[in-house]
């Protein structure tokens, strides 16, 4: 295949082209409520073209047809030729990489009969229905992938990587009269079969959940000290800051360059922030991004002085920087964009401990799990899948429908506390931009303390 | 492609039933980052989905292999089926209604060259165009052709347009960040008097936004803008999905006909919408299309079915089947009309407001809200920073307000409707006009 997309590269008449072509065998398995929704496999394949001209912008072009490609090749060359650009665009420095990147599969997913999956799901599923009379609905996923990716440029790299992937997630619907809460369990793993066993524990307690849930009170909207576990902490870097760090979003905007000049305070010498598509295991991990660039940990806020940003090689071109290996794209079906793989809050002392971070506030909200977040920049909201107050210095009753609503640098300058405990979220689901959804990435983080945070609701 | 398929499915080692749909896109793309045309694209994409009925049970297949294997296609289909659920699905035949005839093919959108493409989103960065701000915009065209059947008879076959013609603005001031965004869908161009709209509509809204002011705070009146609402009907929209009935998850579930909502409320499904890119004249189940009422007068009307769900209801699909290459069918809205009483005025598809701020002594618009659909959805209640929201004091507006939540429970906020705005418009898939609501919750720090 590598010999394929060489000869499709050097046939080109642009001055730079990649290829890039997926063949990605998957199967899943669904429940809603008792019921069985599908079991099935599917392959996808399909190819990407990129291409380059002095003068022109990207000429894209992307097909399921392999048959294609050199045709292919020649409509992106036209394409980028009728794009004419007085200021050129241009990569950063690159050496060629040439290299097999075969990550674990942990239980070769291809190997393991679509019956079995079933049983496994349905073990799961059973779990969260059996817990109470009050589950009125569940929805059960069982998702895995083995995805074989060729890569070829002009500039010499060649690469070929094998990325398995597996998510089982569950949703728990409450409901109890008019009102209906959810519980919800996700995990998500660049990894096999053998990675998703024995989680019936966990569908129990997030469909205990939804029950509880169902009896607790609304928070009440207001400002409060709040504390975020490691789940939701991870989702708030993720969005709040995450995404500011993206180098498309300030590459070619100079106001957007000055908001986010390096070496400017983000927030107290306790924040640590960073992005890892190198780390072990996780499931934005890759060894090469969709451009050929090796991942890598790349350090974001260090003491709380801003100091990287993750870029493509047109964005580290554009701004005089390394690109980071954050250029990913979901499928052979887009191109690559400027992205987050495992982005992370360091860890806080070692020893300090969510004591540590509760004992002095008198009321405030202790937020737990995410059901999701979204940023529009300097403002983001992020939804808790449950909470708790906080009185005089321990937790309180539960409570529901907690959105904390954010001004990013005002939150990030109130983070005070830090605690040790860091564990990443494998979970499921995935981030979106560019309309490419949902990409695999992870996040992690310990308990985290705002001294204030806005929190939605009834007032 | 279908037929080959359909045939080997009803032939000897076959299945008991089975239907199937096959589509090819072709889009084109050109995209304009921060002013300048800096890309264009295209991509091919052709797939079939099978799926079949054997011995009872439903199994399915996808594939997008440039000439699918129908036997191997069959296998797996079957090979799905063993694991499946047994259920009786009433496929369409080829004999009774006719298929309505509606236009979704428009030439000039099929025909339109690159250079067309790229004149048109030039001309959106010269109108916008303003030095303290970075302009994007994306169009995009794409040519579709669908082929649906079922071993019942039943054929449908149509191609379709669409053209998407997206702006965003961004403003940094310091730390301001302001972003307005706007769109023109449709299945046919957009004439100069759309383009037109569409530069209005942004400007309005980016002027109106350049003053930062408070925000209030309390329980207030709130005109939410069509693009605003998306958080008021994506509640409505889950509940009356059959499948969320079926599931007992609706908290409109034994409620039809009963009156829930203000009576000068009516919501429709309509695929028949001539012009729009979801309109067609079968559903991806070869399910003759024919609109539906969602909510009728204030009252709660008919929930949307595909096949499936429909069986296991005991009911009728309702022409909602959509389907992917991979995956089964399973239910979609088309497109989703508000028919409420229309403002007083002249129609202003631009307005901020829609003619319905005169008598708000404080209130908000709220144009856009970050983070519709991460809650409890389902229960109709909301809580969402605002992305994009104005104050308005004693009948005019005074400026965006940051840095504040608005929350409410759709359910409750529909019941009574302040008003209805003189700005229908389309917004994707949906068109609305504004809406005033009452009792609001608006909370600021």
């Amino acid at each position: 295949m590598k010999d394929r997309l060489a000869a499709a590269v050097k046939q080109s008449r642009a001055d730079y082209t990649e290829v890039r072509v997926e063949r990605t065998w998957s199967s899943a398995v669904a429940f809603r409520g008792r019921r069985l929704e599908t079991a099935t496999v599917s392959e996808d394949q399909g190819g990407f073209v990129r291409v380059l001209n002095k003068g022109c912008g990207w000429g894209i072009a992307s097909f399921t047809s392999l048959d294609e490609l050199p045709a292919m090749v020649t409509r992106a060359n036209e394409l980028s030729r009728a794009v004419r650009l007085e200021e050129p665009i241009r990569l950063a420095e690159l050496a060629p990489q040439t290299a097999d990147g075969v990550l674990d599969l942990d239980g070769d997913v291809r190997g393991i009969p679509l019956a079995e999956k079933k049983k496994l799901l349905d073990r799961y599923n059973t779990a969260m229905l059996g817990v109470s009379a009050l589950i009125v609905d569940t929805q059960a996923s069982f998702r895995d992938e083995v995805s074989e990716v060729w890569y070829v440029n002009s500039e010499g790299t060649s690469l070929y990587q094998l990325r398995p992937e597996v998510v089982v997630s569950g949703t728990a619907i409450g409901r109890r009269n008019g009102s209906i809460e959810k519980g919800l369990e996700s995990i998500g793993l660049r990894k096999g079969w053998n990675s998703v066993q024995g989680f019936e524990n966990q569908f129990r307690v997030v469909a205990q959940r939804a029950v509880d849930l169902l009896a607790a009170p609304r928070v009440r909207g207001g400002a409060y000290p709040v504390i975020l576990d490691n789940e939701l902490a991870g989702v708030f870097i993720h969005e709040a800051f995450g995404h500011l760090s993206e180098a498309d979003f300030v590459y070619e905007n100079p106001q957007a360059r000055e908001m986010m000049t390096l070496g400017r305070r983000f927030g107290k010498p306790v924040l640590n922030v960073g992005d890892n598509g190198a780390a072990s295991g996780l499931r934005g991990t890759l060894p090469y991004d969709d451009e050929g660039t090796p991942t890598q940990d790349t350090a974001l806020i260090r003491e709380g002085i801003l100091v990287g940003r993750l870029h493509s090689r047109e964005t580290a071109a554009k701004l005089g920087e390394r690109p980071t290996g954050n250029a990913r794209a979901i499928s052979f079906r887009h191109p690559p964009i400027v992205r987050m793989t495992n982005t992370y809050i360091a860890p806080g002392k070692k020893g300090a401990g969510f004591k540590d971070l509760i004992s002095d506030i008198k009321l405030g909200v202790y937020a737990c799990g995410a059901f999701g977040g979204q940023t529009m920049l300097e403002n983001f909201s992020f939804t808790a899948g449950w909470g708790y107050m906080i009185r005089d210095g321990q937790v309180a009753e539960l409570v529901k429908d907690v959105v904390l609503a954010g001004n990013l640098f005002q939150t990030l300058d109130r983070i005070d506390h830090i605690a040790g405990d860091f564990t990443w979220n494998q979970m499921g689901g995935g981030c979106g931009k560019g309309g490419q959804f949902p990409l695999p990435v992870t996040e992690g983080a310990p308990h985290v303390r705002i001294e204030e945070a806005l929190i939605g609701g009834d007032v | 492609m279908i037929d080959a398929v359909l045939a080997r499915a009803r032939g000897k080692g076959g299945v008991d039933n089975a239907d199937a749909l096959w589509r090819r896109q072709e889009q084109t793309a050109v995209a304009f980052e921060s002013g300048r045309l800096k890309a264009a694209g295209i991509s091919e994409e052709a797939g079939l989905n099978l799926r079949v009925l054997s011995k009872g049970r439903m199994g399915v297949a996808g594939t997008t292999a440039a000439t699918p294997d129908p036997t191997a296609l069959l296998d797996r289909a079957r090979a799905s089926a063993e694991l499946g659920e047994m259920v009786e699905l009433a496929f369409p035949d080829s004999s009774p209604q006719s298929q309505p005839r509606i236009p979704t093919y428009f030439d000039r959108t099929a025909n339109a060259s690159l250079d067309n493409l790229i004149r048109m989103g030039k001309l959106l960065v010269e109108r916008l165009a303003r030095p303290d701000c970075q302009i994007n915009v994306a169009v995009e065209r794409e040519i579709a052709e669908t082929a649906v059947g079922n071993t019942a008879g039943a054929r449908g076959e149509y191609r379709a347009t669409g053209i998407a013609v997206a702006v965003d603005i961004t403003r940094i001031a310091g730390d301001d960040v302001l972003m307005v965004y706007d769109q023109y869908v449709g299945a046919d161009m957009p004439g100069d008097a759309d383009l037109e709209t569409l530069v209005r509509s942004v400007e309005t809204r980016l002027t109106a936004a350049l003053k930062v002011v408070t925000p209030p705070e309390g329980t207030l009146p709130v005109v939410f803008t069509p693009a605003g609402l998306a958080a008021v009907v994506l509640p409505l929209e889950q509940a009356l999905s059959g499948k969320t009935v079926l599931q007992g998850s609706s908290p409109l579930a034994g409620k039809v006909g009963e009156t829930l909502f203000d009576e000068r409320l009516s919501i429709i499904d309509d695929p028949l919408t001539p012009g729009r890119p979801l309109s067609r004249p079968v559903d991806d189940e070869c399910v003759p299309s024919r609109a539906t009422a969602l909510v009728a007068h204030g009252k709660v009307g008919r929930f949307i079915y595909d096949l499936e769900t429909a069986a296991r209801a005991q009911t009728e699909s309702t022409g909602n089947g959509r389907r992917g290459i991979f995956g089964k069918p399973h239910i979609g809205y088309t497109n989703i009309l508000f028919r409420g009483r229309d403002g007083v005025g002249t129609p202003q598809p631009y307005a901020l407001g829609g003619g319905l701020i005169g008598d708000i002594d404080d209130g908000l618009i709220v144009d856009d809200l970050i983070g519709v659909g991460q809650g409890n959805v389902i229960s109709g209640a909301f809580s969402h920073p605002v992305g994009l929201a104005y104050r308005v004091q004693r009948g005019e507006i005074t400026g965006r307000v940051k840095d504040a939540a608005v929350a409410g429970n759709a359910y409750e906020l529909l019941k009574k409707i302040g008003g209805f705005g003189s700005d229908g418009r389309w917004l994707g898939a949906r068109y609305s006009p504004s809406l005033l609501l009452e009792g609001v919750s608006v909370a600021r720090r």
